[in-house]
C-alpha cells in the first residue's frame, strides 16, 4: 500500500511537471522569436544584456566586457548592434561582469536548452503514464505504444497549426517578429478586395466542380459497370488523367485553350482572355482531370450493391431508373458521401491547375479596380506570402482557410452520414 | 550466418562513406540562380580547384524557383551557403546575412556594385543586362528605316506606320511582339515596361519617379506618355500574342521574323538559336516621350553576396574575384555564358547579339538605371499587371490607364 501511494506521488509530479515544461519550453520558443536577432537571440535577453552593461559603465573592467560582448561602446545605446551577439558572446560578458545575474544566466540556459526540455518533458509525462497506479495500466500501455505517431503527428501538425495560428496574430517575416497585432491582421484581410473577391470565386468554382465532378463520374462509372464492350478499358482510359501531374496537366491546357482551339475556330479569342470563360476552363479541366479518380470508387460502390436485391427488383418488375434510383442510390450513400467530401475539399484547396493554367489572369475590373479574377484562395495565400512577402498576413488566410475548410467538410460529412443505409 | 554477412557489409558500407566524407576537403559553397550560366561555372571551379586545391561546390536553381524562399528555407536550417546571389528586391530579406565588402578591389573597377541602405558594398556584379525595344535590323533596313533615329515616340510612330503598310512584302504578320497577359507576363509588362517609365530618360541618380511611387504617388503627365507609348506599342501588336501570349509565344513571334519589334531584353540572346534566328538585331531605346531619350536601361539584375558568418569568407573573396578578373573566368563569364561584364577592365565583348549591341550604349554612357527593381515586392504581380493586361484589351483607355495606376500605387 505504501509503496502504491509513493509511485501515486511520482506519476503525479513527474505528469504535472512535464506537461508543464513542455508547455513551458514551447512557448518559450514561439515568444523568442520576438525582436530576435539573426543569430535567435531573443530581445528580451538582448535588452537585459544591454541594460546591465550600460549599468556597468565606468567600473575598472568595462573595455573588458565591451570586447566580450563584441559590440563597440559608442554603438551599445541601439539594440540594432546587437545582431550579431551570440550565446557564447553572452555568457562571456556576464563573466566579465561578475555575479548578481543569475536571472539573465537562467533565461540563456533556458534558450539554449528549450528543445532538451521539450523532450526532457516527453520522457516525464511518459514516465508518469506508465507508473500510474491504476487498473487501466494496461490501456495506458497501449496507448504509450501509440507514441511515435502522435509524437509524429504533434511535431508535424499539431504545433506548427499552433504556431501558424500565433504568427497570424504578429507582424512575422519568416524569420522573426517584432510586435503583436492582434486582429490587426485578420482585419487587413477581410478589408482587401482581392481576398474578398478570392473567396467568392473559389466559393463558386468549388460548388460547379463539385457538381460537376460528381455527375461526371458518376455517369462514368454506371457507363463502366454497364455490360458495354471494353469496359475495363474505358475505366482505365478514364482514369489515366489523374496519373499526370496537375503542372504538367495545366501547361498542356493552356496550349489547347490558347492555340489549338483558337485554330479550330479562326477568329476566335483564348478562353483564358476572358474572365468567365476562364474560371469554366479550369472547370472544364479538373473535371477531366478530377473524374476518372471519383469514377473509380463510384465503380467499387456499385459493384459492391448486393446481386441478390437487384434480381428481387428486376423480379418486381423495376425498370433501370428505377433501379437506380431506388435501389442503386441508397445503397451506395456512404460512397457519395466519401466522393462529394473528396471533391469539396479538393476543389477548395485548388492550387496547381489554376497557378499553371491561368496563374489569376485575366484580369477584371470591380469597382473600378483591376483584380486578378481566377485567383482562387490557396494562390492569393500563396501570392501574399510569398509574392508580397508578407508572411504574417499569408498565415492569417491560411488559418482562417483552415477554419472554413474544416466547418464546410464536416458539416458536409455530417449531413450526409444521416442519409446513409445501415446494410 | 547470411545475417551476419549482410551485417558485415553493412557496417563496412557505412564505415566507408563516413570515411570518404570525412576525406573530402571541405568546399565553398556556391548558390546560383541563374540556371543557364550552370555547367559553365562548374566548369571554371574545376579549373579552379586544379590550380588552387580549394574546392568549390556549384548548386544551381532552376528558372521559377523561389530563390528568396529557398534560401530562406536554406537559413532556418543552418544551412546557408557561402556565396548566394541576390537581387535589390530581396536585399531586405538577406541584409543581416551579407558580408561587407567595401574593402575588395574589384570595386575600383566597375560603376554597378551594390550598395546597402548604410552605405558599404554588399553585392558584387557580374553581368549586366538591358532593357530596351529589340529589333530585327534585316526587317529595318528592308522598309528603310535607321533604327538610330528611332529615339522619340513620333519616330517610333512613323516607323511602325511604314512597317505596317509594307507588312506583306516584309513577310510579317504584325510590328511587335508583345505579351501582356497578367497571369504568366506581368513581369514583362509590370516590371519591364514600367522600367521606361520609372527610369527612361533620366539620370542615374535621379531616383525621384521611383521614389514617388515607392510613396504611393506617379507623375501623372509622365504616365500618361508612357500611357501613349504603351498603346502604341499594344496597337501594333500581333493582337493573340497580346492577350494570351506566354513568353514563348512571344518569342518565338519575333524570333521566326514574323514581328519587327519585341518588348524584351538581352536575356532572349541564348534562345534565340534554338529558333534558327540568323537575323542582325539590337536593343533601340524605349524612347516613351516626345523628347529624345537616346539610351537603353542597363543595370545588375543580381549580385553574388557572401554569407557573413561562413567559416569560409576570406577562401570565397578569392574566388570571386578570380572568376570576375582571371582570363579564364572572363572567358567562361562573357564568351562562353554571353554574359556583358560591368568590369572596366574586362576587354571581352560578347558575341551574341542583343548583348553586343549594348556595348556602345554602355562605352557612350547612355544608359539609364534599373530603379524598377526597388518597385515593391509583388507590385507587378498583384497588381500593375493587371492594369497592362485590361488596357491591352481595351478595356481600359489611356485615362483609366493612368488613374487607376495612380490608385493601385497609392493603395499597394
Amino acid at each position: 500500500m505504501k509503496n502504491n501511494g509513493g509511485k501515486k506521488l511520482f506519476s503525479t509530479v513527474a505528469l504535472i511537471v512535464g506537461i508543464a515544461v513542455m508547455i513551458f519550453s514551447l512557448i518559450f520558443d514561439v515568444i523568442s522569436l520576438k525582436d530576435a536577432n539573426k543569430k535567435g537571440i531573443p530581445g528580451f535577453i538582448l535588452k537585459e544584456v544591454q541594460e546591465q552593461v550600460k549599468n556597468a559603465e565606468g567600473s575598472d573592467n568595462y573595455e573588458a566586457i565591451i570586447k566580450a560582448l563584441g559590440v563597440k561602446a559608442d554603438k551599445i545605446d541601439d539594440i540594432e548592434n546587437f545582431k550579431n551577439v551570440t550565446t557564447e558572446k553572452i555568457q562571456a560578458t556576464l563573466k566579465e561582469l561578475g555575479s548578481g545575474n543569475t536571472a539573465l544566466k537562467a533565461q540563456l540556459k533556458i534558450y539554449d536548452y528549450r528543445g532538451w526540455m521539450l523532450i526532457a518533458g516527453v520522457i516525464l509525462v511518459i514516465l508518469g503514464l506508465y507508473f500510474m497506479p491504476t487498473k487501466k495500466h494496461r490501456k495506458i500501455i497501449n496507448i504509450l505504444f501509440l507514441f511515435p505517431l502522435i509524437f509524429a503527428f504533434a511535431v508535424t501538425v499539431l504545433i506548427p497549426f499552433a504556431c501558424g495560428i500565433f504568427y497570424s496574430l504578429t507582424d512575422w517575416d519568416g524569420v522573426k517578429f517584432t510586435e503583436f497585432v492582434g486582429l490587426g491582421n485578420y482585419i487587413t484581410m477581410f478589408k482587401s478586395q482581392d481576398y474578398v473577391y478570392s473567396f467568392v470565386v473559389t466559393f463558386i468554382y468549388t460548388v460547379i466542380n463539385m457538381i460537376a465532378v460528381n455527375v461526371v463520374a458518376f455517369a462514368l462509372a454506371l457507363l463502366c459497370t454497364s455490360k458495354v464492350k471494353g469496359r475495363n478499358f474505358y475505366r482505365a482510359a478514364f482514369f489515366i488523367p489523374n496519373l499526370i501531374g496537375g503542372i504538367v496537366l495545366g501547361y498542356v491546357w493552356q496550349f489547347i485553350f490558347n492555340k489549338v482551339f483558337t485554330t479550330i475556330i479562326p477568329g476566335s479569342m483564348s478562353m483564358l482572355t476572358d474572365p468567365n470563360l476562364a474560371l469554366a476552363a479550369i472547370l472544364i479541366v479538373s473535371t477531366w482531370q478530377y473524374a476518372g479518380y471519383i469514377m473509380m470508387i463510384y465503380v467499387t460502390g456499385l459493384q459492391g450493391v448486393p446481386k441478390d436485391i437487384l434480381e428481387a427488383s428486376s423480379v418486381d418488375g423495376a425498370n433501370s431508373f428505377v433501379t437506380l434510383t431506388k435501389i442503386k442510390m441508397p445503397m451506395i450513400a456512404n460512397t457519395f458521401t466519401v466522393c462529394i467530401f473528396l471533391t469539396l475539399v479538393n476543389s477548395f484547396k485548388q492550387f496547381d491547375l489554376n497557378l499553371a493554367i491561368t496563374n489569376g489572369a485575366p484580369s477584371r475590373i470591380l469597382n473600378g479596380k483591376a483584380v486578378q479574377s481566377t485567383e482562387f484562395l490557396a494562390l492569393n495565400i500563396y501570392n501574399t506570402a510569398i509574392g508580397r512577402n508578407q508572411y504574417a498576413l499569408g498565415q492569417t488566410k491560411a488559418v482562417v482557410f483552415f477554419i472554413i475548410l474544416a466547418i464546410v467538410s464536416l458539416t458536409q460529412v455530417t449531413i450526409s452520414k444521416k442519409k446513409e443505409v445501415e446494410m | 550466418m547470411k545475417k551476419r554477412i549482410v551485417v558485415a557489409v553493412l557496417t563496412g558500407a557505412m564505415a566507408m562513406s563516413s570515411m570518404t566524407a570525412f576525406a573530402s576537403e571541405d568546399p565553398i559553397r556556391f548558390v546560383n540562380t541563374k540556371i543557364e550560366i550552370d555547367a559553365q561555372l562548374k566548369a571554371f571551379a574545376e579549373k579552379y580547384e586544379a590550380e588552387t586545391g580549394q574546392a568549390v561546390k556549384i548548386e544551381s536553381f532552376g528558372g521559377g524557383v523561389d530563390v528568396n524562399g529557398e534560401l530562406k528555407k536554406y537559413y532556418a536550417a543552418g544551412n546557408m551557403p557561402d556565396i548566394f546571389a541576390f537581387a535589390n528586391d530581396s536585399y531586405v530579406s538577406f541584409k543581416d546575412w551579407l558580408e561587407d565588402l567595401s574593402d575588395e578591389e574589384w570595386i575600383e573597377d566597375t560603376d554597378y556594385e551594390f550598395y546597402g541602405d548604410d552605405g558599404c558594398v554588399y553585392g558584387m556584379p557580374f553581368a549586366l543586362e538591358g532593357i530596351g525595344l529589340a529589333y530585327n535590323k534585316d526587317i529595318l533596313d528592308k522598309a528603310g528605316i535607321d533604327p538610330s533615329t528611332l529615339t522619340n515616340i513620333n519616330a517610333y510612330r512613323e516607323a511602325f506606320e511604314k512597317i505596317d503598310s509594307m507588312k506583306d512584302e516584309l513577310g510579317i504578320t504584325a510590328v511587335c511582339s508583345v505579351a501582356a497577359e497578367s497571369g504568366q507576363m506581368y513581369w514583362s509588362t509590370g516590371n519591364h515596361m514600367m522600367a521606361v517609365y520609372i527610369s527612361q530618360g533620366l539620370d542615374r541618380s535621379d531616383k525621384s519617379i521611383i521614389e514617388m511611387e515607392k510613396a504611393g504617388q506617379i507623375d501623372e503627365a509622365r504616365m500618361g506618355q508612357f500611357a501613349d507609348w504603351v498603346k502604341l506599342l499594344f496597337d501594333y501588336a500581333d493582337p493573340n500574342v497580346l492577350i494570351s501570349g506566354t513568353y514563348d509565344d512571344q518569342l518565338a513571334l519575333w524570333a521566326t521574323g514574323k514581328a519587327a519589334f519585341i518588348t524584351q531584353g538581352n536575356w532572349i540572346d541564348p534562345s534565340l538559336p534554338a529558333y534558327n534566328a540568323t537575323f542582325d538585331c539590337g536593343l533601340a531605346p524605349a524612347a516613351f516621350s516626345e523628347e529624345d531619350t537616346n539610351g537603353i536601361l542597363v543595370d545588375a539584375p543580381s549580385y553574388w553576396g557572401i554569407y557573413n558568418e561562413s567559416d569560409k569568407i576570406d577562401e570565397a573573396k578569392e574566388f570571386l574575384n578570380a572568376l570576375i578578373s582571371s582570363e579564364e573566368g572572363q572567358e567562361i563569364l562573357v564568351k562562353e555564358a554571353g554574359m556583358v561584364s560591368p568590369y572596366l577592365s574586362c576587354e571581352l565583348e560578347p558575341e551574341t547579339p542583343l548583348a553586343k549591341s549594348m556595348i556602345p550604349y554602355i562605352k557612350e554612357g547612355r544608359t539609364y538605371a534599373w530603379d524598377w527593381l526597388n518597385q515593391k515586392e509583388g507590385i507587378a504581380q498583384n497588381a500593375t499587371g493587371a492594369i497592362f493586361e485590361l488596357y491591352a484589351k481595351g478595356q481600359i483607355d489611356k485615362d483609366g490607364f493612368v488613374s487607376m495606376m495612380a490608385d493601385e500605387i497609392a493603395n499597394y
